[in-house]
């Protein structure tokens, strides 16, 4: 391996011609890249979005996030683009993947700082004081707190008054042909549902595919369809088409609505109005 | 088309090393990152204990040791892996369609990996540390062994490979490995499952200096046997029999070539993935450029699939940067029309089994 170092190194010599250019590097600030979408949105919040000079590919909340470089899915990251970047630090939840490049990452000397995922509402404040501790923002993450904690009781109280508990069910559509990829009864969508005074319709545990004929038979009476199935579809009148879904008695009520899919899969600030909006939604 | 029939083999040679080595220097500067050459130099001297003039940029030191150079070596030495063995199967088998995915070495090895992956843990094989970061490679090779042994037995029959039979045989088994590799998948829990989807695609991008002295052992070990069976294979070019005459032992050459063959596939498999074609086209350029000479196909895949396979990683590494694509969906979008190409000429000119 030395001999051919010394090797490479003789013909580098021989041949260099300066092709490439040198990246300057910009010093003193500090440069974030945050591969998770929860993380993203908090460090918005915390007014500490600036500092972030990339993120992966499901950070889109806020807008704001979308026009930093990305540095492809999270579930599909590659060092060298994270590395090219050039950051100070690399921040992310642990739902990574594929798991060496992480480690290829700290091997070059860039910090990595993991933070717990948070999947309730009490440790995405317990987060967000965190955050706050780290980043010298501890006024505004209790402010942050705060609301947060004041829009869920709002929410709480507005729920009580529902007599109903709709079936809701959530889908992912689009993602293989006719299969609907559905939020289970862990994890944070369901919190939502439970919180807005909804029960899930999923009759599965995890996020899974699942086909026409099982969303027939949980027979939710209302359906969240994400951004992304929802506008590929094209609407609710071609949404009632797909099958299995006209069978359900969303369907026949019509009560079939779109939602942003970053609402749903993590909480953060907003979590509470979200909470309150989807509860108006779903006992409409 | 045979461009360079008259030139002597050893200037073929000498003009893929000297561009195999310009393109070690030009992937170990392109990426994400761009280092310079003389960047690229600073860092070796100083790796090797020189005084350096300018300062040293730690994380690029990092990155050009860590990453980019155990990945261009990986590269060189997966793509003569492959070809190396395209390039075997394509004389054993006498039919130039034949690469290590169509016979089901790649999507058997696939599965024996993949199956490390999803139970590897529960098997407490990896309390042993040696065995355990050799446990993939071993199982890769003995699911690409079965799954080509399997083809093998169904094809051959009356001492005569049966080539529509080993095609419709290497589909049925690769079926099977994909389904079985397709079913680890589903039961395994959420990242597992997601490490064997990206792998099917194959990518370097996880090369580190432990992959690359695993592989390098096997491509090394596999060309110099490969090699030794160069003219046997030319004399089983005129027949099972004829070749018999000749005094080669055609049964056990047979065997010892599909062993040589899962070696190199297998292995350099289970560390990058599927990666489909290189195996393919390589032999059939080298064909193409010179001649049949099997001495010379195997010297020459090394080297030309080597050449492919860093031109094509360099591709993967800019073509979305910062992030990257997985290099199979490169090799199917640039090998399957070179592919069905040269099915067109097969087709039009058939004056011979080989277009030699």
């Amino acid at each position: 391996m030395k001999k051919s170092i010394v090797l490479i190194g003789g013909i580098l010599l021989l041949i260099s011609c300066g092709r490439f250019s040198n990246k300057s590097k910009k010093g003193g600030k500090e440069r974030i890249v945050c591969v998770s979408k929860q993380l993203t949105e908090l460090m918005f919040a915390l007014q500490q979005g600036g500092k972030i000079v990339g993120v992966d590919l499901s950070s889109t909340y806020p807008p704001e996030a979308t026009k930093l470089t990305t540095v492809g899915y999270h579930r599909m990251l590659s060092a060298e683009g994270i590395i090219s970047l050039d950051p100070t630090v690399v921040i992310h939840q642990g739902d990574i993947a594929p798991p060496y490049v992480m480690e290829q990452v700290g091997n070059v000397g860039i910090p990595i700082k993991v933070y717990p995922a948070a999947s309730s509402i009490d440790s995405t404040k317990i987060l967000i004081t965190l955050l706050g501790k780290e980043f010298g923002q501890d006024t505004a993450a209790t402010r942050l707190n705060a609301t947060l904690d004041a829009d869920l009781a709002k929410t709480d109280s507005i729920v009580k008054n529902y007599t109903t508990k709709p079936k809701v069910l959530i889908i992912h559509y689009g993602r293989a042909g006719n299969q609907y990829f559905v939020m289970g009864t862990k994890g944070t969508a369901n919190e939502m549902i439970k919180r807005a005074g909804g029960i899930n319709a999923a009759d599965t545990s995890s996020f899974r595919n699942l086909s026409p004929e099982a969303i027939m038979r949980a027979q939710p009476d209302v359906i969240l369809a994400t951004d992304f199935g929802f506008d590929r579809v094209g609407g609710v009148e071609k949404f009632l088409e797909l099958p299995g879904i006209g069978l359900t008695p969303a369907a026949k009520n019509k009560k079939i609505y779109r939602v942003e899919e970053h609402d749903l899969v993590y909480f953060g600030p907003r979590s509470g109005k979200n909470i309150l909006l989807m509860a108006q939604l779903i006992h409409k | 088309m045979t461009l360079l029939k008259t030139v002597p083999y050893r200037s073929i040679y000498l003009v893929m090393i000297v561009v195999l080595l310009i393109l070690i220097l030009l992937s170990a500067g392109t990426g994400a990152v761009d280092l310079s050459f003389v960047e690229i130099i600073d860092l070796v001297k100083h790796r090797l204990g020189f005084k350096v003039s300018g300062s040293i940029n730690a994380i690029h030191e990092g990155l050009f040791f860590g990453i980019r150079l155990p990945r261009t070596f990986l590269c060189v030495l997966v793509g003569a892996s492959l070809s190396v063995s395209g390039a075997l199967m394509q004389s054993l088998f006498r039919n130039p369609i034949v690469e290590p995915g169509l016979i089901g070495t790649s999507a058997g090895s696939a599965l024996g990996a993949a199956m490390i992956i999803v139970f590897g843990n529960s098997l407490m094989l990896h309390s042993v540390s040696i065995l355990g970061e050799l446990l993939m490679p071993a199982a890769a090779f003995a699911g690409g062994l079965v799954a080509t042994l399997l083809v093998y037995y169904f094809s051959a029959s009356l001492n005569k490979v049966n080539i529509s039979i080993m095609i419709l045989a290497g589909i049925a088994i690769n079926a099977i490995a994909n389904g079985a590799t397709g079913f680890m998948a589903y039961v395994a829990r959420d990242p597992q499952a997601r490490s064997i989807t990206f792998w099917n695609l194959g990518t370097l991008s996880g090369a580190n200096w432990q992959a690359v002295i695993i592989v390098s052992f096997s491509t090394v070990i596999g060309f110099v046997l490969a090699l030794r069976f160069a003219k046997p294979l030319n004399a089983l070019q005129l027949g099972d029999d004829e070749a018999a005459y000749l005094g080669v032992n055609t049964e056990r050459m047979k065997i010892s070539i599909i062993l040589v063959n899962t070696l190199l596939v297998s292995v350099a498999t289970s560390m990058v993935g599927i990666i489909a074609f290189i195996g393919l086209i390589i032999p059939h350029l080298l064909r193409l450029l010179r001649g049949s000479d099997n001495r010379y196909l195997i010297i020459g895949s090394a080297l030309l699939g080597a050449i492919i396979m860093i031109l094509t990683d360099m591709i993967c590494r800019v073509i979305i940067a910062p992030a990257e694509m997985p290099i199979g969906i490169i090799t199917a979008f640039v090998g399957a029309p070179v592919f069905l190409w040269l099915l067109f000429r097969f087709k039009n000119n058939r004056e011979g089994g080989f277009y030699a």
